[in-house]
C-alpha cells in the first residue's frame, strides 16, 4: 500500500513537471505573440486559446500532487488544539470530503468531453480546436485525482483503523508553517546545487 | 436561508475541511435546499470555463515568476544592496528588510516565499548588531503582507477575476497605497527607535562609492517590475502576456545569474503547480458557488438585509472592515476573501462603492490578517526562520504594524483617491 502510493507519488511529481513545462511553453508562445504584434504588426494568433488549456491540463494534473503535498488549504484553527486522535477523525473526514468532491469533478468533466466528443464540438475561434482533445487531457488529470484521493483515504481509514493517529497526520495532516518553511528552504538549496 | 449557508460555512470550515471541498459542500447543500432545478450539473461547464480563463492563467505565470527571481540568489543581492541605501536611518536594517520586501513584493506574490528568504539572511543580523528582537522579526512579518498589495499580486488577480473588475486597474489603484503603507512601516520604525533609540541597534557604516557599486543589484527586479506593469499600460499587451514576458525575463536574468540549472527548473515547476493547483481547485468552487447564490438570490437577500439595518454608507464600510478584522484573526487568508466575496460584493455594489477602492482596501484587511494572531500566517514563518524562543515575541513585535495597517486603512477610506488617483487619470 505505501509503495502504491509511492509510486503514486512519482507519476504525480511527474505530471507537475509536465504541467510546469506546459505552462512556460504557453508563456514562450504568448510572448512570442507579443513581440510578433508590437513588432511587425502580424499575430500567430490563438495564443489566448492554446494558454487556456495549457492551464487547465497542467492544474487538472497537479491536483493530485498539491494532494500528496498536502497542500489544499484547510482552517486549522480548531483542529490545531484537538488532541492527535480526535484530529486523525478530522483528516479522514477531510479526506473523505475531497474524495467526493474529486469524484465528482471528474464525473461532470467527463459529462463535458462526453457532450463535445459525440457532438464534435469545435472551439469558435481561429484555430477551430476539436474540444474533445483538451478535455480529454482534462478529464484524465483530473481522473488521476479522483483516484489518488480513493487511494489516500484508503491507506488513511486503514491507519485509523490501526490506532496509528500520528501515521494519520503524516499522511494526511494540515501542514504546519515550519513544514511549508523546512520544504521552501530544501528547494532553494536543491536550486543552488547542494547548498554551496 | 442567510443563517443556513453562514451555518453550513462555519461549520465545514470549523471542521477542517478544505476550503475547496467546503465551498462546494455549501454550494450542492444550498442547490439541493433552496434551487427549483439541479443547478449542480453546470459544475463540469463551470470547471471547463474557469480552467481555460486566459486571465487566470496570469496566475501560474506570476508564481513562476516569483518562484524563478527566489531561486536566482537575487534577493540576497537586493537585501545587501537595500542595506547600503537604507541602513543610516535610525533603526538600521529593519529598514532594509521593509525596503527589500517592498521590492521583492513588486515581482513575487508569495509571502512565505518572501518572509523565508529575507528572515534567513537577516536574522542573523540582531544579535550580532543588537536589535530589539522583537521589532526586528516584527518588521518582516509585517513587510512580508506588502505582497499581496503591490501589484503584481495574486490575491488581486483573484478579487479581480470573482468581482469582475479591470485587473490593469487595479494594479494601478495598489501602487500608491503601497509605497504608502512601505513607508509607514518605515516611519512607525524610527517612532519606536526614536523612543527607545536602544532598540536600533548598530547601523551599518556605508561610504556613497559602495552605495553606488550595490546599484546594479537592485536594477533586475526594477527592470522586471517596470516590463510586466510597463508593458500593461503602454497598451502592448494583457496582464496575462505581461506575466509570461516576465516569466521569459525573470529566466534570462537567472540565466545570467548563472543560476538556472535542470534541478532549478525542476523545483520551479513543482512549485509553481503545487500553489496553482491549490488556487484553482478553490476557485472552480468558489465560482460554482458564486454560480448558486446568485441563481437563488441569496446575494441580493443579503443586500436587503443589511440595507434593512439602516446603516450609512460609511457605517457599513466599517461594519465591513470590522467584519474582515475579527474573521482575520481566525482565518486564512485567501480563503477568507473566495468565502466572503460573493455575499459581501452586493452590498459593496448597492451602496455604489467603486469596486476597484474596495479591492485595495480588501487587500489592507487581508494583510492585517496575515499578522494578527492566534492566526496570522507570516506571524508563523517568521517565527518558523527563527528556530528559537515564542512566537509570542513576533506577535508583539508585529502589534505597531497592526495599528500602522490600521491607520493605512482609516486613509484609504477618508482619501479614496490614494488608491483611484491613478486608474482614474489614466482610464
Amino acid at each position: 500500500m505505501q509503495r502504491l502510493i509511492g509510486l503514486a507519488t512519482a507519476v504525480s511529481r511527474a505530471g507537475a513537471w509536465f504541467g510546469g513545462a506546459l505552462v512556460l511553453l504557453a508563456a514562450a508562445i504568448v510572448a512570442l505573440d507579443v513581440v510578433l504584434r508590437a513588432a511587425l504588426s502580424v499575430t500567430i494568433g490563438g495564443s489566448d486559446e492554446l494558454s487556456g488549456y495549457a492551464l487547465a491540463i497542467a492544474s487538472a494534473f497537479a491536483f493530485a500532487l498539491a494532494l500528496l503535498d498536502r497542500a489544499h488549504v484547510r482552517i486549522d484553527t480548531l483542529y490545531a488544539i484537538l488532541p492527535t486522535r480526535l484530529a486523525a477523525l478530522l483528516d479522514v473526514l477531510a479526506m473523505a470530503a475531497m474524495v467526493a468532491l474529486a469524484c465528482f469533478l471528474a464525473l461532470q468533466g467527463w459529462r463535458v468531453f462526453a457532450q463535445s466528443w459525440t457532438l464534435g464540438a469545435r472551439a469558435l475561434t481561429q484555430l477551430n480546436t476539436p474540444l474533445s482533445v483538451p478535455q480529454a487531457l482534462w478529464v484524465a488529470g483530473l481522473g488521476w485525482f479522483a483516484l489518488v484521493a480513493c487511494l489516500l483515504l484508503l491507506r488513511a481509514v486503514m491507519l485509523l483503523l490501526k490506532g496509528d493517529a500520528a501515521g494519520v497526520a503524516r499522511l494526511i495532516g494540515t501542514r504546519t508553517a515550519a513544514e511549508d518553511l523546512a520544504e521552501e528552504r530544501a528547494a532553494q538549496r536543491v536550486a543552488r546545487g547542494g547548498g554551496a | 436561508m442567510i443563517a443556513v449557508a453562514i451555518g453550513i460555512l462555519v461549520g465545514l470550515l470549523v471542521l477542517s475541511l478544505p476550503v475547496a471541498a467546503a465551498l462546494m459542500g455549501l454550494g450542492l447543500t444550498l442547490d439541493i435546499l433552496y434551487s427549483f432545478l439541479p443547478l449542480r450539473r453546470v459544475l463540469g461547464d463551470t470547471a471547463w470555463g474557469v480552467s481555460t480563463d486566459v486571465v487566470l492563467f496570469s496566475i501560474p505565470l506570476f508564481v513562476m515568476l516569483g518562484e524563478v527571481m527566489l531561486r536566482s540568489g537575487i534577493a540576497e543581492r537586493m537585501y545587501d544592496a537595500m542595506a547600503r541605501w537604507l541602513g543610516w536611518l535610525p533603526g538600521g536594517l529593519m529598514h532594509a528588510n521593509i525596503g527589500t520586501c517592498t521590492m521583492f513584493a513588486a515581482i513575487s506574490g508569495s509571502s512565505v516565499a518572501t518572509a523565508a528568504t529575507i528572515g534567513t539572511v537577516a536574522v542573523g543580523q540582531i544579535r550580532a548588531q543588537g536589535y530589539n528582537e522583537r521589532l526586528f522579526l516584527g518588521t518582516i512579518a509585517a513587510g512580508g503582507t506588502l505582497g499581496i498589495l503591490i501589484p503584481p499580486s495574486i490575491p488581486l488577480i483573484i478579487y479581480a477575476a470573482l468581482t469582475d473588475t479591470s485587473i490593469p486597474q487595479l494594479y494601478l489603484a495598489g501602487i500608491l497605497p503601497g509605497l504608502i503603507l512601505a513607508l509607514l512601516f518605515m516611519l512607525t520604525v524610527v517612532l519606536a527607535c526614536v523612543v527607545r533609540p536602544g532598540w536600533g541597534g548598530r547601523r551599518p557604516r556605508v561610504t556613497w562609492a559602495e552605495r553606488r557599486a550595490a546599484l546594479p543589484d537592485l536594477l533586475p527586479p526594477f527592470a522586471i517590475f517596470v516590463a510586466v506593469i510597463g508593458s500593461i499600460y503602454a497598451g502592448l499587451a494583457t496582464p496575462t502576456e505581461s506575466a509570461a514576458l516576465g516569466v521569459l525575463a525573470a529566466l534570462a536574468l537567472s540565466w545570467r545569474l548563472k543560476a538556472l540549472s535542470l534541478a532549478m527548473l525542476r523545483a520551479v515547476f513543482e512549485g509553481t503547480m503545487r500553489t496553482t493547483a491549490m488556487i484553482m481547485l478553490i476557485l472552480i468552487a468558489a465560482y460554482f458557488l458564486n454560480f448558486i447564490i446568485g441563481s437563488i438570490g441569496l446575494g441580493r437577500m443579503v443586500t436587503e438585509a443589511i440595507a434593512a439595518l439602516g446603516l450609512t454608507p460609511m457605517q457599513t464600510v466599517i461594519a465591513i472592515v470590522l467584519f474582515y478584522f475579527v474573521l482575520g484573526m481566525f482565518m486564512e487568508t485567501l480563503s477568507m476573501m473566495v468565502a466572503t466575496v460573493p455575499l459581501v460584493m452586493p452590498v459593496v455594489l448597492s451602496l455604489g462603492l467603486d469596486p476597484v477602492w474596495f479591492g485595495v482596501l480588501m487587500m489592507l484587511l487581508l494583510e492585517t490578517a496575515l499578522i494578527t494572531p492566534p492566526v496570522g500566517f507570516n506571524l508563523f514563518v517568521v517565527q518558523g526562520v527563527r528556530e528559537r524562543g515564542p512566537v509570542k515575541d513576533v506577535i508583539l513585535g508585529a502589534a505597531p504594524f497592526v495599528g500602522t495597517l490600521l491607520v493605512m486603512i482609516a486613509l484609504l477610506i477618508a482619501f479614496p483617491g490614494i488608491a483611484l488617483t491613478l486608474p482614474q487619470a489614466l482610464r
